[in-house]
């Protein structure tokens, strides 16, 4: 979808961060420097929970009064509704704070267009896999605290499912609730598995914890960048042929979700 | 007035170094036609040789990541404000916006905290609200004591202990910081004047300080109880 462009207005996307792993933050500042490119807005910035600029700060480098914010986040919970609302001090869709009119926009990960991205990335990774014999699995965190937290990848799943793609299966899987991750091997019947983590990063969950979950390393290793090269597909483990992608937000289209979730914000909230 | 505008006027009376960067204002004919050099502050010598000295270049902000993310040592940089930013490069930027861009990558928002300080619109966070607001984990901050806090400022803050921001913020409204080297700190590294840089400022206590707090109100804790 394109958007038309927005001169007079600051793009600020949120995103979690952290104070452990650099790649963290990667695909955030990845995704600002491609709609920067566009120039479609007059600035884009980033800030973060655990990194710098704080939510707190962010609006102190914003020259714009009306300013779009973006959570690039995974899925809505604890920090889609309860963390940016509150650091950012809004009250609505759209608040006055500072002389500044903020526009708060839903999470990238509940998009429908999410369903292209999690398509794209298993063909990109297991282009020779016949889906017939295929069991997509997506995969998240999880946790008993918030059930909004696996509802973004269960729709993922039931859309995928519906897409007509082909996979023998489509499950979803987690790392600290039923079903888990771990037992992937038990949840598929097909001789090939292609696990898609639903992070925005390739962190500490992704990259370094769930690989250990999976089989593929026999404990937590080094951060991506700290590697000299990103493990091969496939992997050949528990008798199946394993494809385990990166996470699916340092896709490179994930930049035109989140564009898509700034015309979307306008259609519901803004008269055109 | 736009930031890079405030910004550009800045240089324009002498303004040279933020945190651990020096910025070099070039004539329009030097410097591949960019405005604006940086570097460490510490290879500002090596600036005015040919080829800058050997210092790696990189045109536009784009590395400006990179460079602040790891320390020589290999060290995550996950505070901007730490003062061990690594040396060895030059980036030529080319007007106003792209100073402005490669600062915010560089010390993010601190352009702006001290563009709001100057104006007086800076809202400081002191830290038993900052400590409040904790929740999660985190929320066992809140107990430690005054001099408990008092104590971490000393041995938390400052150069000494890698950081060049200037603190702002007090215990409480009532409760000013205790005189250190790190509550005296100007937020400017190196000799350089004070009216030729622009200062770090900390607005709020960082996570990692918020962190501290959590430990130290444990031991606390832990002491009493035992």
């Amino acid at each position: 979808m394109s958007i038309a462009p927005k001169p007079h207005s600051a793009l600020v996307i949120v995103g979690h961060g952290s104070t452990e792993n650099p790649d963290s933050s990667t695909p955030y500042f990845d995704h600002a420097g491609e709609i920067r490119r566009r120039g479609l807005f007059s600035e884009v910035h980033c800030c973060f929970w655990k990194e710098e600029p704080s939510m707190r700060e962010v609006l102190y480098q914003v020259d714009a009064s009306e300013v779009y914010i973006v959570p690039d986040f995974i899925s809505e919970g604890y920090f889609t509704q309860d963390v940016i609302p509150r650091e950012f001090g809004l009250s609505g869709p759209t608040t006055e704070v500072g002389g500044k009119t903020l526009h708060y926009c839903l999470p990238v990960g509940i998009h429908p267009h999410m369903t292209d991205l999690i398509l794209r990335r298993a063909r990109e990774d297991a282009p020779e896999t016949d889906p017939a014999e295929t069991t997509l699995i997506i995969t998240g965190h999880g946790t008993g605290l918030n059930q909004n937290s696996t509802k973004a990848i269960r729709d993922q799943v039931d859309l995928i499912a519906a897409s007509g793609a082909g996979y023998a299966a489509v499950l979803d899987a987690y790392m600290e609730e039923q079903p888990f991750i771990a037992e992937w091997d038990k949840l598929s019947a097909t001789p090939n598995v292609i696990v898609v983590p639903f992070f925005i990063s390739d962190g500490l969950h992704s990259y370094q914890d769930i690989p250990v979950l999976l089989g593929i390393e026999p404990e937590v290793g080094p951060a991506a960048s700290q590697r000299e090269v990103f493990r091969h597909n496939p992997h050949h483990l528990r008798g199946k042929t394993l494809y385990y992608s990166s996470a699916i937000g340092t896709e490179r289209l994930l930049a035109d979700v989140i564009l898509d979730q700034i015309s979307d914000f306008d259609q519901t909230h803004k008269s055109l | 007035m736009k930031i890079a505008s405030t910004l550009e006027k800045l240089t324009q009376n002498g303004i040279k170094q933020i945190g651990e960067i020096r910025i070099q204002t070039n004539s329009q004919t030097s410097a591949l036609n960019k405005k604006y050099t940086l570097c460490h502050w510490q290879d500002a010598g090596l600036m005015r040789e040919l080829n800058f000295g050997g210092l790696v270049i990189h045109e536009g902000s784009d590395a400006a990541r990179e460079i602040s993310t790891y320390a020589e040592d290999g060290a995550y940089r996950f505070t901007k404000g730490q003062v061990n930013l690594k040396r060895g490069w030059v980036m030529l930027l080319a007007d106003a916006e792209e100073l402005r861009q490669a600062l915010d990558l560089f010390y993010p928002a601190c352009l702006g905290l001290f563009v709001a300080h100057q104006n007086g619109s800076l809202d400081v966070e002191n830290l038993r609200d900052k400590l409040n607001r904790q929740t999660g984990m985190y929320r066992f901050a809140r107990s430690i004591s005054d001099a408990g806090a008092q104590d971490l400022v000393r041995k938390v803050c400052g150069p000494a202990h890698q950081c060049a921001k200037r603190i702002l913020w007090k215990i409480d409204e009532s409760t000013p910081l205790e005189d250190s080297e790190a509550s005296r700190f100007n937020g400017i590294s190196g000799d350089v004047p004070e009216n030729e840089a622009i200062p770090l400022l900390c607005r709020e206590a960082c996570n990692h300080f918020v962190s501290e707090c959590r430990r130290v109100a444990k031991a606390e804790f832990e002491q009493k109880a035992g």
